[in-house]
């Protein structure tokens, strides 16, 4: 067992320290190998995180995002992203980070007389127009995707 | 089998891991500095939060929760990296990264949770002083240390991902895929004795330094595996003269000598008193930083160095626990120093009355904007 103060040089490992360690290192090495995999199951495929796909941060998408929510009284309003969370949530919300869209609609649930929000993102790429629409006290956002361009 | 247990448990130069663990501990303590707490405006705004884990759901991180984090986590690592790391402090300078970055995607740097993966390698190197790692012969000490190669294969790990993702999309993976190779084979060259070995596992090196140089990346990334990369690949005499040479000062330094006046008692009690004023007074230093958290992440860094310290505090004869509060007086000095000497400070409350102007928030941003003038280079 290695002390938690400062060493002479390490001896060679008995016996039991080796196995010991052997058996940290399995897992650490499985589960590095393992985590970078989980992107191939998730359903979200912007979400490239712990994968290793790239060094360097993702570049901002041009998508333009607008949001609305439905009151009690069946009257729409337009909500403002921008003026709700910071800019980096909404590039997130505008990327169709599907967790932050989640959230950012749950939020918006949690509001006096709400009965549904929507969130419509358009992009110019392949992603076309995407629709999230959550009703609120509903477990998770349903998405209606248009390929087409606008 | 036997194969696989020499792989792990095969001798390295005592030098490459107590050099690494201090290297990346220095980098580490800045690059969440100037780099990580310029970005802590943007936490909390609106009281919305995504984390990377769901067991922080409803969590929403403030500003100076993540500033304070920061703070406590930079202060610890370069404490630690200028005088002997404790493995209690690698574990919570682990503890403090991680949850720094995955407290909310709005830290979504890829090469974070790579240092987090380190970190975990380094709780588990061996706590080598100086003249345990540096002998004073020309002869470079080695031994078995398992979470070196650990941390060798981790890095092997990244690259290989990084070329079969490159490969699946049709691009160039001979790099990375070389680096991943290079990090696996290196790690054996301490105790390899062919000399063809011995000379051409250094000259790996040129696959790491390429790679990093030519190809866009986040952050300090480059600077890490450039580090990185020259203390693992180079030749075990270079670098054990070179870390001889660096830290010839820590060597000479007074330790257990029997003193030359006065008895142990008296010595005991000026180590304990000198001890416990220089851990209230270190913290105070963060009160001219002038950023939400630090001082409280400042007070929690000597709150963990009396922990670190534990018994040795308790009226002991040898300066060691000097030494450690020495080390947290420079890591909060250095702080100090380094927020007032860079734009930092100033990116920070620019950033923050840049988003309350955005969001229509008037008073945040009146107060943010004096701040940013006050810190304007």
């Amino acid at each position: 067992m290695a002390s938690f103060e400062t060493e002479p040089p390490p001896a060679q490992p008995s016996g039991t320290a080796r196995r010991r360690s052997g058996a940290f290192i399995a897992v650490f090495v499985v589960l590095q190998f393992l985590i970078p995999l989980t992107y191939l199951t998730r359903d979200d495929m912007a979400d490239e995180r712990f994968t290793w796909r790239r060094l360097s941060e993702a570049a901002a998408p041009a998508c333009e995002t607008d949001a609305s929510l439905e009151r009690l009284d069946g009257e729409r309003e337009a909500i403002a992203v921008e003026k709700l969370i910071h800019q980096d949530w909404v590039a997130y919300v505008a990327q169709g980070r599907r967790a932050v869209v989640e959230a950012f609609l749950q939020k918006q649930c949690e509001a006096d007389g709400v009965v549904s929000v929507a969130l419509r993102n358009r992009c110019d790429d392949e992603r076309g127009l995407r629709e999230y629409t959550l009703r609120c006290g509903g477990e998770r956002a349903h998405e209606t995707v248009r390929t087409a361009a606008r | 089998m036997k194969a696989l247990e020499r792989y792990w448990f095969g001798d390295v130069a005592l030098a490459r891991p107590y050099l690494l663990l201090r290297m990346v501990l220095v980098l580490l303590a800045f690059d969440t500095w100037l780099n990580m707490m310029p970005e802590g405006a943007k936490y909390g705004v609106g009281a919305f939060n995504v984390a990377h884990f769901p067991w922080f759901d409803g969590f929403v991180p403030s500003s100076g929760f993540y500033v304070g984090v920061l703070a406590f986590t930079g202060v610890l690592a370069l404490s630690q990296a200028l005088y002997r790391p404790h493995r209690i402090a690698i574990a919570l300078i682990a503890m403090g990264y991680t949850l720094g970055w995955s407290c909310s995607l709005l830290d979504s740097v890829p090469y974070h949770y790579l240092l987090s993966l380190y970190l975990v390698c380094f709780v588990f190197f061996p706590m080598l002083s100086a003249r345990a790692a540096f002998s004073r012969s020309e002869r470079a000490p080695r031994g078995s240390v398992a979470a070196y190669v650990l941390f060798c294969v981790t890095t092997a790990i990244v690259y290989f991902y990084v070329a079969a993702w490159a490969a699946a999309r049709g691009e160039s993976y001979w790099l990375p895929m070389a680096c991943c190779v290079g990090y696996l084979a290196v790690s054996m060259q301490d105790r390899v004795e062919l000399p063809a070995i011995r000379l051409l596992a250094p000259m790996l090196v040129a696959a790491p330094l390429t790679f990093h140089l030519a190809t866009p990346q986040a952050g300090w990334l480059p600077v890490y595996m450039t580090g990185i990369a020259l203390l693992v690949f180079s030749p075990m005499q270079w670098v054990h003269t070179f870390g001889r040479a660096l830290t010839q000062p820590v060597r000479g330094l007074l330790d257990e000598s029997v003193p030359e006046q006065g008895g142990l008692d008296e010595r005991a009690s000026q180590v304990f008193y000198l001890s416990l004023f220089g851990l209230v007074i270190a913290p105070m230093l963060s009160m001219f930083v002038d950023l939400p958290g630090v001082k409280t992440g400042c007070s929690l860094t000597a709150i963990a160095m009396l922990v670190v310290m534990g018994r040795q505090l308790y009226f002991t004869p040898r300066w060691r626990p000097l030494w450690r509060v020495a080390s947290l007086f420079a890591g909060c000095l250095a702080l100090l120093v380094t927020m007032s000497a860079s734009d930092a400070r100033f990116d920070y409350y620019r950033e923050g009355a840049l988003d309350a102007d955005r969001r229509g928030d008037t008073e945040a941003a009146m107060m943010f904007r004096e701040k940013a003038e006050r810190y304007a280079p």
